[in-house]
C-alpha cells in the first residue's frame, strides 16, 4: 500500500480579519487507514465543445477514488464545465454541473464512483485539461 | 483583495517514481482576472443526523458566476464519512480528515450543496465538518 498526501491552504484577505485554513489529510480506501494503490494521470486535448467522458467509472475498481482535475490554460476566460451524473450508453449525457474550471483553476474531490465525470470544453480551440485519480 | 488556494499531493511510492502534485489558483470572478470579494468565511457545523441537509443553497443568481467551495470532516475516525451531493446527484463520501475544493456552478435553485452524515449513529458522536465558500455577486442573504 502506498502513503499519499494530500494538503490545501487557503488564504484570503476578503474579509477584515484574514482567513488562513490549512489542512493535510493521508489519503485511504474507503473508511480505513490502508493506503492507496493506484493512480492514474492523463494529459488530454479537446478541440470541440462536445462533452466528452473524461473519467469512466470503468476505470476505477473501488467504491472510493480522489479525483484532481487542472485545466493549466493561462486564457482566465476558457473553461470546462465539469459535469457527473448518469453516462448513459454511447455518447455522455452528464447532467449535474459541479462547476466551471477556468484556466488556472483546480478541483480535488472524492469520487464515489458511481457515475462518470465529463467536462465540456467552452472554445473548440485545444483546450488541455490534465487530471489524476487516486484509488 | 486576493484569495489563493494550494494543493499538493506527494506520494513516494504510489508510482515507480516520486510523485509530487502543487498547483496555486487565485480565485478569480468567472473569465477575468478580477479578484473574488465575497465569502462566508470558515464555519463549522456538527452533523448528528443521517438525514441530507443543505449546507449552501443554490442560488439561481450564481449561474455563470464564479465561486469555489471548500469543505472538509473534522471527525479524527477515519470510517466516519459525509456524503456530498449536489441536488440529488452525489459526487463523494469524505471520510474523516479528507477535504474537497471545487468550483461550484449554482445552475438553478436546486443545484445546493448537501452532505449527510451517512454513517452517523447515535454511538459515533458528532461528525463535525468545517466550509467555506469564495464568491461573486450573488447575494445569498436572499436564501437566509
Amino acid at each position: 500500500m502506498a502513503t499519499v498526501n494530500a494538503s490545501i491552504s487557503l488564504a484570503s484577505d476578503i474579509t477584515d480579519s484574514s482567513i488562513g485554513i490549512a489542512n493535510t489529510s493521508a489519503l485511504y480506501t474507503a473508511g480505513t487507514t490502508t493506503g492507496l494503490t493506484t493512480m492514474t494521470s492523463v494529459t488530454k486535448v479537446l478541440s470541440s465543445t462536445n462533452q466528452e467522458d473524461l473519467i469512466t467509472t470503468g476505470s476505477v475498481s473501488t467504491t472510493h477514488a480522489y479525483v484532481y482535475i487542472n485545466n493549466p490554460s493561462t486564457d482566465h476566460t476558457e473553461f470546462f464545465i465539469v459535469t457527473i451524473g448518469n453516462a448513459g450508453s454511447g455518447s455522455p449525457t452528464d447532467t449535474e454541473e459541479i462547476g466551471r474550471l477556468y484556466g488556472g483553476d483546480f478541483m480535488f474531490f472524492p469520487w464515489d464512483v458511481d457515475d462518470d465525470i465529463c467536462v465540456a470544453p467552452s472554445v473548440a480551440t485545444d483546450m488541455t485539461i490534465e487530471f489524476q485519480v487516486f484509488s | 483583495m486576493a484569495t489563493t488556494a494550494t494543493i499538493t499531493i506527494t506520494s513516494a511510492d504510489i508510482a515507480g517514481d516520486p510523485v509530487n502534485v502543487s498547483k496555486t489558483l487565485t480565485c478569480t470572478k468567472a473569465g477575468s482576472t478580477a479578484d473574488l470579494d465575497q465569502t462566508t468565511g470558515l464555519n463549522r457545523v456538527h452533523l448528528r443526523s443521517a438525514t441530507q441537509k443543505t449546507l449552501l443553497t443554490g442560488n439561481a443568481e450564481g449561474n455563470n458566476l464564479a465561486a469555489k467551495v471548500y469543505i472538509i470532516n473534522k471527525a479524527t475516525d477515519p470510517s466516519l464519512f459525509v456524503t456530498v451531493a449536489i441536488s440529488a446527484q452525489s459526487i463523494g463520501k469524505l471520510y474523516g480528515g479528507d477535504f474537497m475544493f471545487i468550483p461550484w456552478s449554482q445552475t438553478d435553485t436546486s443545484a445546493s450543496l448537501k452532505v449527510a452524515a451517512s454513517s452517523w449513529t447515535s454511538s459515533t458522536g458528532d461528525i463535525p465538518v468545517e466550509y467555506a465558500l469564495f464568491h461573486e455577486d450573488t447575494d445569498f442573504l436572499t436564501n437566509a
